[in-house]
């Protein structure tokens, strides 16, 4: 058992029938080494038509975001909609441990393969679904998108400049987030299921995913305070000072939240910049007490930064652990030294576009790493393999599938 | 989770949000802290309090990130607080951890010592930049990580200068990760019998959640564009104005059903089969025109009326929503039972988030929360640890054990 390249999950095989907003569930699971087999339908899945693409030319295997969310896995097509790719849909349930799936609220049960059936031919399987709003409740059948999660979850309304409209974050990341915790929940439920026998239907809403992971600013502390949190550019209304300061050549970001960090920043102020006040003990203690002084103690902080470069303040202010930190572009955090010593960013071969850098690691395990064991597969690239080899269908059945449009 | 035993030596929320999960899950979660470093979660000032001092076990954050957890105090400079760590790491089966790098290690409470203690123990440490590289030990928290991953400058609208969030999103997305990574682990462990130590930057997390554009950068040296609220392959999608003040409302269109479903409700009817919006790639490039359209329609109505409409006709459509309009207004969050009432040491009863794992077949629940610093020292060291009296008292004399604040 012991070895240099042991997988967490080889045990486990999973089936995604998942667009953007679970694909990187599936991702998560087969970087850890999961037997991830993702469903298309013939013809290859529409998040193929993701931009950006390689050179800015679409194609099937050139859409970046595919070819990220979509590693390790193997690829089959197979309508569902079809009876015989609902039977091979069925006999391949039987061999998972693990259905991760996209699909509106009810849709794979109206086809006759929901929980309670697959169920019943796998009693540990456990079926983990992704929706804009989750398996229940009165608006069940509403239709989501990233943007919709993050209006109704929360991020939206805090997030932006104060006289400008509400904006999302770069990325999808409300699909991110419902995505990981889908990986989390799926991973409990199997354990669990190992100790019971029962599987169970896991059922992730992703306005309530959402929600969970802007919570900073949430029910609790509005019910003690009554204060609403609203958009303030780049600092956080909770936390004082926080957010970009000017430096001589770019901007720099600041965050004080303890009590002994403040006390430093204002002795540095002090030092640098001959101020007074700022050593005021009206200042001292959680940033809860500089809340109302937020304006004045921006301007006090802009006159240190105001004397340095990014670089110099950055080390500087680490040197007296003040967390000072650039504020990147996505160059500067393509050649950061940081990350390039940490060989963060890894190169993956694919057979029709090359060789293209990712972002490595999310997280590091000793014994058994996170790795991309493949490239994202090409449309119905695992077809023969799992068909053929892994279910026994022979080669004159798998042709008349194909032709009947099944695969 | 039931019989798990996680031990925390945590601040924030990237870690303690780890145990919160796994606490909700049945597992038993002993928290560490000390009076030397207080959580700053606890650094609360009730606004309303005239007196303004702090009440540690009142901070709605830490019920958010630390409720269903038992809370020992010790103090780990002391020869007995890391002997009595180390029992209890002893005896868990995972042990979360997210100190600058640098200190566990200073504190005699390194990976290899955790281990020597416990063969089977995970170990997850979460830092902002990792344990090796070139500054491993910098400060920083949730947006120092968001600025410095690229995420920031690449967020909003174009003419702004990048966006952040108002809620530490890296401490979030971290913990989440973290969970998984735990998962993955006790998973490798039931076949082996092995554990092993994890170890997560922050910043390459984050960096991870912005992969496409990652890749984009990398392959073509230059930056992805900004997008605001429009999508590569969703249009029309944007932010719209209703009317009140700070009312918004978001329309997010994938297919040609929906738009033309949309073309009905916003009263354009004839736009449903105009040829300038014919497909995704041409409504992205009538972008302006459209927006207009649907703002001129939102400006007259609520975000509520707006988006029953817009969903009532088959379009992706969302309220921009605060805290009060999803605690008091959100009739679907209400009837899921998101938000949890916990029973409060203090106060009786709070009301936190929910924790969204949706676990249909095992579902969880917090136990309590508002728990003082060293709470729960008695039951965990006396009856979970077997110490006797005298052993506790000791201790206790050694200031090893840190009594809670009101009986010290």
């Amino acid at each position: 058992m012991i070895g240099a390249s042991q997988s967490a999950l080889s045990k486990r095989r999973v089936l995604e029938i998942a667009d953007a907003s679970g694909a990187y569930c599936g991702k998560l699971l087969a970087d850890m080494g999961a037997d991830v087999i993702k469903l298309e339908a013939p013809g290859g899945a529409p998040e193929r038509s993701i931009p950006p693409f390689l050179e800015g030319v679409p194609g099937d295997d050139r859409s970046l975001h595919f070819l990220y969310m979509n590693t390790s896995k193997r690829g089959i097509t197979l309508d569902i909609h079809h009876p015989e790719g609902r039977a091979l849909f069925r006999e391949l349930a039987k061999t998972a441990d693990l259905i991760v799936e996209t699909l509106p609220v009810g849709y794979l049960e109206a086809l006759g393969i929901g929980f309670p059936t697959l169920s019943a031919e796998n009693p540990e399987l456990v079926l983990t679904s992704i929706t804009g709003f989750g398996q229940n409740g009165p608006r069940a059948s509403w239709k989501s998108s990233d943007l919709v999660a993050g209006a109704v979850g929360g991020p939206l309304f805090v997030t932006g400049d104060a006289e400008a409209p509400p904006v999302a974050l770069a990325g999808e990341q409300n699909f991110l987030m419902a995505s990981t915790c889908a990986a989390s929940s799926s991973l409990i439920a199997l354990l669990s299921a190992r100790r019971t026998g029962r599987g169970q239907h896991v059922d992730i809403s992703l306005q309530e995913t959402t929600l969970a992971v802007s919570h900073i600013s949430g029910v609790g502390k509005w019910l003690d305070d009554g204060i609403i949190p609203r958009r303030v550019g780049t600092a956080l209304t909770a936390s004082v000072p926080s957010g970009a300061y000017p430096c001589q050549d770019g901007r720099i970001y600041l965050m004080v939240n303890r009590p002994a960090h403040w006390q430093a920043l204002a002795q540095w102020i002090h030092e640098e910049t001959g101020n007074e006040e700022v050593l005021d003990p009206l200042f001292e203690g959680p940033s809860s007490k500089r809340i109302e002084y937020r304006e004045l103690l921006d301007l006090f902080i802009s006159e240190l930064t105001a004397l340095y470069t990014v670089e110099a303040i950055f080390h500087e202010g680490q040197r007296r652990h003040i967390a000072f930190t650039p504020l990147q572009t996505t160059a500067e955090t393509a050649a950061d030294p940081h990350l390039a010593a940490r060989d963060y960013f890894i190169e993956v071969d694919h057979p029709k576009t090359g060789k293209l850098r990712y972002p490595g690691a999310p997280f590091r395990p000793e014994i058994t790493p996170w790795k991309i064991s493949r490239p994202a597969p090409g449309v119905g690239q695992h077809n023969d393999e799992i068909f053929s080899q892994e279910l026994g269908i022979s080669d004159s059945q798998l042709r008349s599938l194909a032709d009947a449009g099944v695969i | 989770m039931a019989g798990l035993k996680v031990v925390e030596f945590t601040q924030g929320m990237a870690g303690p949000w780890i145990g919160r999960m796994l606490a909700w899950c049945g597992a038993e979660v002993i928290r560490i802290e000390s009076h030397q470093v207080p959580g700053v979660v606890r650094l609360y000032i009730p606004p309303r309090s005239v007196e303004r001092v702090i009440e540690p076990e009142m901070s709605p954050w830490f019920t958010d990130w630390d409720a269903g957890k038992l809370f020992v105090a010790l103090n780990l400079k002391t020869a007995g607080g890391t002997d009595l760590a180390l029992k209890l790491v002893g005896r868990s089966d995972v042990v979360v951890e997210n100190n600058r790098f640098g200190v566990m290690d200073n504190l005699g409470l390194g990976w290899e010592t955790l281990h020597a203690s416990n063969e089977k123990l995970i170990a997850i440490s979460s830092s902002g930049f990792g344990d090796t590289g070139v500054h491993p030990g910098y400060v920083s928290w949730g947006p120092n990580i968001e600025a410095m991953s690229g995420m920031a400058w690449l967020g909003g609208f174009p003419e702004a200068e990048g966006a952040m969030t108002q809620y530490a999103y890296p401490d979030s997305l971290s913990a989440l990760h973290g969970l998984f990574a735990v998962l993955c682990a006790l998973e490798h462990r039931e076949q082996t019998g092995q554990g092993q130590r994890i170890s997560l930057s922050q910043l390459e997390t984050t960096v991870a959640m912005i992969g496409p554009e990652m890749m984009d950068q990398m392959a073509h040296q230059q930056p992805p564009p900004r997008m605001g609220n429009r999508s590569s392959y969703r249009a029309p999608q944007g932010c719209y104005r209703c009317a009140g003040e700070d009312q918004h409302c978001v329309v997010s269109v994938a297919t040609q059903h929906e738009w033309a479903a949309l073309c009905q409700v916003i009263g354009r009817p004839t736009w449903a089969d105009d040829p300038r919006f014919a497909n995704s790639d041409a409504r992205q490039a009538e972008a302006d025109a459209i927006d207009a359209a649907i703002g001129e329609w939102t400006l007259g109505l609520s975000p509520q009326n707006a988006v029953e409409s817009l969903q009532a006709a088959g379009v992706p459509a969302g309220v921009v929503q605060n805290t009060e309009d999803q605690y008091m207004r959100d009739p679907h969050l209400a009837e899921r039972g998101y938000f949890e009432t916990i029973p409060h040491l203090k106060r009786g009863e709070v009301v936190a988030p929910g924790i969204p794992l949706g676990l249909q077949g095992t579902p969880g629940h917090t136990t309590r929360a508002g728990a003082a610093m060293g709470e729960d020292n008695e039951s965990v060291f006396r009856e979970l640890l077997d110490l006797s009296a005298d052993e506790y008292d000791a201790y206790v004399e050694a200031g090893a054990i840190e009594l809670p604040a009101s009986t010290a």
